[in-house]
């Protein structure tokens, strides 16, 4: 799902201007869970451990033809289906043609990036399939009709107090009611969801190839019950997400948490093989592995972007990003936000459709350090912002001022003065101050009123 | 598929790191597990070893706040080790009682195979998991080493209650998982 990339400027200006609870939150949250990832990477030898996945993620992708073949054929062995989408639209074509032939008037869902990704809601629902998204952030937005902002909290944009109202307006609570309350009221619909629902989607955070594994990894137990309860489970998973075998898996669930929350392993993980076979085993009878393309062969295929298909979906470069803070992940208009949505969409949609997300950074490499499997983002971005500039994807001033910028961002002293000048007098001040700097300035390197840079913000985040 | 293989054909393929090497813990596994365990939420509870396993259990149920009534007990669980309360259906009971595969000390994890049935598991607001003696694996990999050659349709690791901080980032527990977990050593 996409909206209009060539928004983010005044996208991220609207948010900023119109919602200024929006930063207020998406920099709370994101700052919280950036300071958990310090202290879950301060537990173990971090360096080691994010070599490690580095090398296994990319022993995989160079080997994905063979890994690929071995899951499927774990998969079938197992007794699960796999069925293979090019792209999204016949992602949505096999999903919906499942649940029809399972006669599937009732689905719950399992927080997914790549279920956003492909759109498959309205798919449903206009074969008046009725969807509940479990997760509580994830139902929060469904009732709010808004897509995600953060890969693991889907829901940070938004307050206590948004909540209050719109479950008083929606399910009738008093409105003021503490979290607990709240989620109680939320737990009693999605129970009863569950307990109808004939067909539960998932995503799947990795796939094992030697043993036909879709791991799934959370905290609230809803995956667990998306893949119990309803007679079919169908895991949407994307191709870049298998790993090679079990004793891989051990690393990566510790890993992926640790950089997500700082938490030693989700308190949920579901490690699902196939179809319930055993008669004590109340799990669903059928199981469906979606293997979806849509995109990422070509991502696959490109020289230098191919590295950022080992990302995790950890969102641990959006808690780092000072970019990101100020907005969250509407600005970016697409379901994948941050620097890793600013590397990946070009590649997944094309640069043309995907401009102008790979300037939407300071180069800070706050994102790399916080990466688990070491992506180079910073490199991959300034690799995008050369491909526009080939292009003619981008107008000469901004060309110019990039130059500019480079030259600046190499030398910190200067980047940080530099930097606060433009805070204190806004983007046109910044502007005068640096005029090569113009119109690009004005919307993306300061789209904030606040006096702390971003680089200040960024210290707090790690302080 | 076609296009996988054109996309990889380019490029060197690159060598498997090898495992990952975990510094060695001189810690003794079954105090990991409970340290871990319990600092991510859940609760541990060592049998009376001078009692049957059955009449603790059910004292311990009782004693819970609110009291347990009703009971959903998994169908592997041994009668020795299931409590002197009624069964009634796993929507409706009070706890769940399972038998772990296993506990993890690193990772602070009970292993649950779905041949435990799920709804055990996973319904009841409280969750409490007989830990089979000499079953606690000091890491993650070397338990999932160990359960491949017999994995069933689905394994769950739970390690602590279910806990969600989507409303305005208080946590909050029980949200849709069991909001109690606890595992009891014998
Ligand atoms: S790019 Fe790295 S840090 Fe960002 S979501 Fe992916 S794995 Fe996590």
């Amino acid at each position: 799902m996409h909206t209009g990339m060539k928004d983010y400027p005044s996208r991220s200006r609207e948010i900023i201007r119109g919602d200024p609870g929006v930063r207020e939150a998406v920099t709370g949250a994101t700052i919280a869970f950036d300071r958990k990832r310090l202290q879950g990477y301060a537990e173990v030898d971090a360096e080691a451990w994010r070599r490690w996945a580095e090398g296994v993620k990319s022993h995989t992708l160079t080997h994905l033809d063979d890994y690929l073949a071995e899951a499927e054929a774990r998969l079938e062995a197992n007794g699960a289906e796999v069925h293979w989408a090019a792209d999204a639209a016949e992602a949505r074509r096999i999903v919906t043609g499942l649940a029809d032939r399972y006669s599937v008037t009732s689905v719950v869902k399992g927080k997914s990036m790549v279920t956003e990704e492909i759109d498959l809601n309205p798919a449903l629902e206009a074969e008046g399939i009725e969807v509940y998204e479990t997760d509580l952030g994830e139902y929060i937005l469904q009732l709010l009709e808004e897509p995600p902002s953060h890969i693991l909290g889907p829901a940070i944009h938004k307050s206590l107090q948004q909540v209050q109202e719109l479950f008083a307006d929606r399910l009738g609570l008093e409105p003021d009611g503490d979290p607990d309350t709240l989620a109680s009221a939320a737990r009693q619909v999605l129970r009863d969801a569950f307990i109808r629902a004939d067909m539960g989607i998932t995503g799947g955070n990795f796939l094992v190839a030697e043993t036909g594994t879709v791991a799934l990894i959370e905290n609230e137990g809803n995956i667990r019950l998306t893949t119990s309860l309803p007679r079919v489970h169908v895991a949407v998973v994307g191709i870049e997400k298998l790993i090679p075998r079990m004793t891989d898996l051990a690393g990566f669930l510790q890993l992926t948490a640790r950089a997500a929350t700082g938490q030693p392993i989700g308190c949920f993980v579901s490690l699902v093989q196939g179809p319930a076979t055993h008669p004590d085993d109340d799990g669903p009878e059928a199981v469906h592995v979606v293997l979806v393309d849509n995109g990422r062969t070509d991502v696959l295929a490109h020289e230098h972007a191919w590295e950022a298909l080992r990302c995790l979906r950890c969102g641990a470069c959006l808690n780092a990003c000072p970019v990101y803070r100020q907005t969250g992940g509407h600005a970016y208009g697409h379901v994948y936000s941050g620097p890793i949505g600013s590397v990946l969409d070009p590649g997944l949609v094309g640069l043309h459709e995907a401009m102008p997300l790979p300037f939407a950074s300071s180069l800070c490499g706050a994102c790399e350090d916080a990466c688990p499997v070491r992506i180079p983002i910073p490199e991959l971005l300034l690799e995008w912002r050369r491909e526009a500039q080939e292009e003619g994807l981008t107008p000469w001033r901004e060309r110019a001022a990039l130059k500019g910028l480079a030259g600046v961002a190499t030398r910190p002293g200067l980047y940080r003065v530099v930097g606060k000048i433009g805070s204190r007098l806004g983007g046109t001040g910044m502007a005068r101050a640096l005029p090569m700097l113009g119109e690009w300035a004005a919307d993306r390197a300061l789209p904030k009123p606040s006096r702390r840079t971003f680089r200040e913000l960024w210290r707090e985040g790690i302080e | 598929m076609a296009r996988v293989v054109r996309a990889t054909a380019s490029r060197p393929r690159l060598p498997h790191p090898g495992a990952l090497a975990a510094a060695a813990s001189t810690d003794d596994a079954v105090d990991a597990f409970v340290k871990r365990f319990t600092s991510s939420g859940g609760e541990v509870a060592t049998a009376d070893s001078e009692r049957p396993p059955d009449d603790w259990l059910t004292d311990f149920l009782r004693g819970l706040d609110p009291e347990v009534v009703g009971v959903a007990v998994g169908p592997d669980v041994p009668r020795e080790l299931s409590p002197g309360l009624p069964e009634v259906a796993a929507a409706h009971a009070g706890a769940g009682i399972s038998l772990a595969w296993a506990a993890v000390a690193d990772t602070g994890s009970l292993v649950l195979p779905s041949t435990g049935t799920r709804a055990v598991q996973l319904l009841p607001p409280v969750h409490v998991v007989w830990v089979p003696s000499g079953q606690v694996f000091a890491r993650l990999e070397d338990a999932l080493r160990e359960l491949e050659p017999e994995l069933p349709a689905t394994v769950g690791l739970h390690s602590g209650p279910s806990k969600s901080a989507d409303i305005g980032r208080t946590v909050v527990t029980g949200v849709h998982g069991p909001g109690r977990c606890v595992a009891v050593l014998s």
